[in-house]
C-alpha cells in the first residue's frame, strides 16, 4: 500500500501526523462540547477524531512508512504497532463513556479532551526516540490521567484514589527525572540510540547504575510492578469503570513502550562490551517480574471486589509482559507485543462489563453476580471469555499469546534451551494460580442463585463488549492478524 | 573552579531530603512540596552536566522539567481541595478508606 495520500498531505510533519489529528481534536472537544447539550454527541465528535487519525497511522503502517521529525520523533513499524494499541483503547473507552453513569455530566467536553489528551501522550512516546520527548509524552499521559481519576466528582473513593495517584505520580515523576539526568550525564546527549553507542564504549560505571536504578523505580510505577503497585488497586478501584479501563489497558501499557524504548535499545546496543553487566540488569528484571505476578495473582485471590480483583490481574498480566526484558530476544518481544494487544480486548472487555453492570444497577462486590448467567445472558458469557482468556484456556486469545510469550521464554529463535525456564514455569504457575479466582467470578455467575430480574444495560457498552469478544476469539484461533505487526515492531527494535 | 561532585553531591542530598519527606510527612501538600525538591534536584543535575559539557540540551530539558513540574502542582492541589471537599481531610491518614 502507498502512503502518498498521507504524506503529500503532511509533508515533513507526516512521521507525526496521527498526533496532529488528535492534538486538534483534543483542544475542539470542549468547544463542542458547548454546542449539543447530549453527551453522545461530543462522542461521537471525538469518535471521528480518533478513527480519523488510526486511518492516518494505519495508511502509514500498512506502507511500511519510516520518518524522523525534528531529530525527536521516529515513525516506524514499533511506533505504528504501538500507537494502533492506543487508539484502540481509547477508541473503546471513548465509545462507551457518554453511556455510561459514572461519567461526568457537567463537564463531558473536558473529559474527552483529555481522553484525546493522554492519548496523544502515549503516542508520542510510542515515536519518541529521545529523553525529552519519552518523558513530556509519559507526563501529558499521567497528568491527564490524574484529571481522568478525579473527575468521578463528589464520590469519596474517587478523590481518595485520585490523591494517591497523584502523589505516586509525582514521585515516579521526581525519580524517573533524577535518573534521566544521570543518563545525560554518562552520555552526554540524550538521543537514546547516541546514548547507547555513548554507553557501549565506557562501559558500566556508578552514575548509569544511579540512573538505572531510579528509571526501573520511577517507570515502574507506572506500568504497577511489584513493589511499586500499592497506588494501582486503589485507583483502578476509584476511578469510574471506562477510565480504569483506559488506565489498565492504555497507561500500563505507556509504561512497558517506555521500558522497551529505553532498556532494550541501551542493552541491545550494549550487549557486545563484556564490561556492560547486561545479565545483572536481566536477573534484576526477571525477579520483578517474578515478584510482580506472583503477588498480583496472589493477592487477587483475597480480593471481594471485582474491580479490585481485575487491578491485582492487571498487575499480574504486566508481570508476564516483563518477561521481555528479562529475555531480551526479538522472538519473545514478538510475544510481548502480541500480549498487550490480547490483553487490551481481554482485560478491557472485563472492565467494560463491570462498568456496564454498574449503569444496570450491579455492585461491583463478587456476591454482586450471583445469577447473572440468567439476568444477563450476553454480559456473562462475555464475562466468561474475558476471564478464560485471562487465565489462559485455549483457543482465546490470552492463550495465544500466553504460548508465543512463555515459549520464547523456553526457547531461543533457534530452538535452543535458555536459561530463564524457572521464569516460564513461574509463570504458568501464576495462570494456574490466576484460574482459581476467575473460575470464582464464573462459579458465582452460573452455579449460584441470585435474583431473577432481568438486566438491561446500555447499548454502546454491549457494542464496545462485542467488539471485545470478537477481538478474543479471532486473535486466538487466527492471532496472525496482529502477530506478523508484532513480528516486524520487534525486528525494527533489535534492529 | 568548583569540582563537578559538589553540585552532584548537593543534589543528591536535595533528592534524599525530598524522598524523605515524601515518606514520612502526613501532610499532603507538604508531600508535594517534597516531590518539587526531589525534581529540582534533577534540574540540578541537568544543569551542571550541561555547564560542564557545553552543551545546551540539558537546559531545554530544565524548561520542559519546570513546566511538568508546574502542571503537575497544578493538578495535583486541585485534586487535594476536591478531596477536602468530598472527605474532610488531606492528611494522608484520613485518606486510607482502601487498603489490600
Amino acid at each position: 500500500m502507498d502512503a502518498t495520500i498521507v504524506t503529500d498531505l503532511f509533508r515533513e510533519f507526516t512521521p507525526i501526523a496521527p498526533m496532529l489529528i488528535m492534538l486538534l481534536g483534543a483542544l475542539a472537544m470542549p468547544a463542542v462540547a458547548l454546542g449539543p447539550k447530549r453527551r453522545y454527541s461530543v462522542s461521537a465528535a471525538a469518535l471521528v477524531v480518533i478513527i480519523a487519525s488510526a486511518a492516518v497511522n494505519v495508511i502509514l503502517l500498512l506502507a511500511d512508512y519510516t520518518g524522523t521529525y525534528a531529530g525527536l520523533f521516529e515513525y516506524d513499524a514499533f511506533a505504528g504497532l504501538m500507537i494502533l494499541l492506543f487508539h484502540t483503547v481509547v477508541a473503546l473507552v471513548a465509545l462507551v463513556s457518554s453511556s455510561s453513569t459514572e461519567t461526568t455530566k457537567l463537564h463531558f467536553g473536558v473529559f474527552n479532551a483529555l481522553l484525546l489528551a493522554a492519548t496523544m501522550g502515549m503516542m508520542f512516546v510510542a515515536t519518541a526516540n529521545d529523553l525529552i520527548t519519552i518523558f513530556v509524552g509519559v507526563e501529558l499521559a499521567s497528568i491527564t490521567s490524574y484529571i481522568l481519576a478525579a473527575m468521578k466528582r463528589n464520590d469519596p473513593r474517587a478523590s481518595e484514589a485520585a490523591v494517591k495517584y497523584v502523589i505516586v505520580g509525582g514521585l515516579s515523576t521526581a525519580l524517573t527525572v533524577y535518573g534521566l539526568s544521570m543518563l545525560y550525564g554518562v552520555a552526554g546527549t540524550t538521543n537514546i540510540e547516541e546514548i547507547a553507542v555513548a554507553l557501549s564504549t565506557q562501559g558500566f560505571t556508578w552514575a548509569f547504575g544511579i540512573a538505572l536504578v531510579t528509571m526501573i523505580a520511577g517507570y515502574g510505577f507506572k506500568i504497577a510492578a511489584v513493589p511499586f503497585h500499592m497506588w494501582a488497586p486503589d485507583v483502578y478501584e476509584g476511578a469510574s469503570s471506562p477510565v480504569s479501563a483506559f488506565l489498565a489497558t492504555g497507561s500500563k501499557k505507556l509504561g512497558i513502550v517506555v521500558f522497551f524504548k529505553i532498556f532494550l535499545i541501551l542493552f541491545v546496543t550494549g550487549t557486545a562490551v563484556a564490561s556492560f553487566a547486561t545479565e545483572e540488569v536481566q536477573y534484576v528484571f526477571a525477579i520483578i517480574a517474578a515478584l510482580t505476578m506472583t503477588v498480583g495473582n496472589v493477592v487477587a485471590i483475597a480480593q471481594n471486589n471485582i474491580k479490585r480483583m481485575l487491578a491485582y490481574s492487571s498487575i499480574a498480566q504486566a508481570g508476564y509482559i516483563l518477561i521481555v526484558l528479562a529475555v531480551m530476544s526479538e522472538y519473545a518481544l514478538t510475544g510481548g507485543l502480541f500480549h498487550m494487544f490480547t490483553h487490551v480486548f481481554m482485560k478491557g472487555g472485563a472492565f467494560l462489563v463491570v462498568g456496564a453492570l454498574i449503569c444496570a444497577g450491579v455492585g461491583e462486590k463478587i456476591s454482586d453476580y450471583r445469577g447473572l448467567g440468567k439476568r444477563a445472558p450476553f454480559m456473562a458469557f462475555a464475562m466468561l471469555l474475558f476471564l478464560f482468556s485471562l487465565a489462559g484456556i485455549p483457543p482465546l486469545a490470552g492463550f495465544t499469546s500466553k504460548l508465543i510469550l512463555f515459549s520464547a521464554t523456553i526457547f531461543d529463535g533457534n530452538g535452543v534451551m535458555t536459561q530463564w525456564i524457572w521464569l516460564a514455569f513461574v509463570a504458568i504457575l501464576n495462570s494456574a494460580i490466576s484460574l482459581y479466582y476467575y473460575a470464582r467470578v464464573v462459579k458465582a455467575m452460573y452455579v449460584e442463585k441470585g435474583d431473577a430480574e432481568k438486566i438491561k444495560v446500555p447499548k454502546a457498552f454491549t457494542v464496545a463488549i462485542a467488539i471485545c469478544v470478537l477481538f478474543t476469539i479471532v486473535l486466538g484461533v487466527y492471532p496472525q492478524l496482529i502477530l506478523d505487526f508484532c513480528s516486524s515492531a520487534a525486528a525494527t527494535l533489535f534492529g | 573552579m568548583i569540582p563537578i561532585e559538589a553540585f552532584l553531591i548537593f543534589a543528591a542530598i536535595l533528592f534524599a531530603i525530598g524522598a524523605y519527606g515524601v515518606l514520612v510527612k502526613s501532610n499532603t501538600i507538604v508531600v508535594l512540596m517534597c516531590i518539587e525538591l526531589m525534581l529540582n534536584a534533577a534540574n540540578i543535575n541537568f544543569i551542571v552536566f550541561s555547564a560542564f559539557t557545553t552543551d545546551v540540551v540539558g537546559q531545554v530539558f530544565v524548561i520542559m522539567t519546570i513546566t511538568v513540574a508546574a502542571a503537575e502542582v497544578a493538578v495535583g492541589i486541585a485534586i487535594l481541595l476536591n478531596a477536602y471537599k468530598t472527605k474532610g481531610t488531606i492528611e494522608a491518614d484520613g485518606l486510607a478508606s482502601m487498603r489490600w
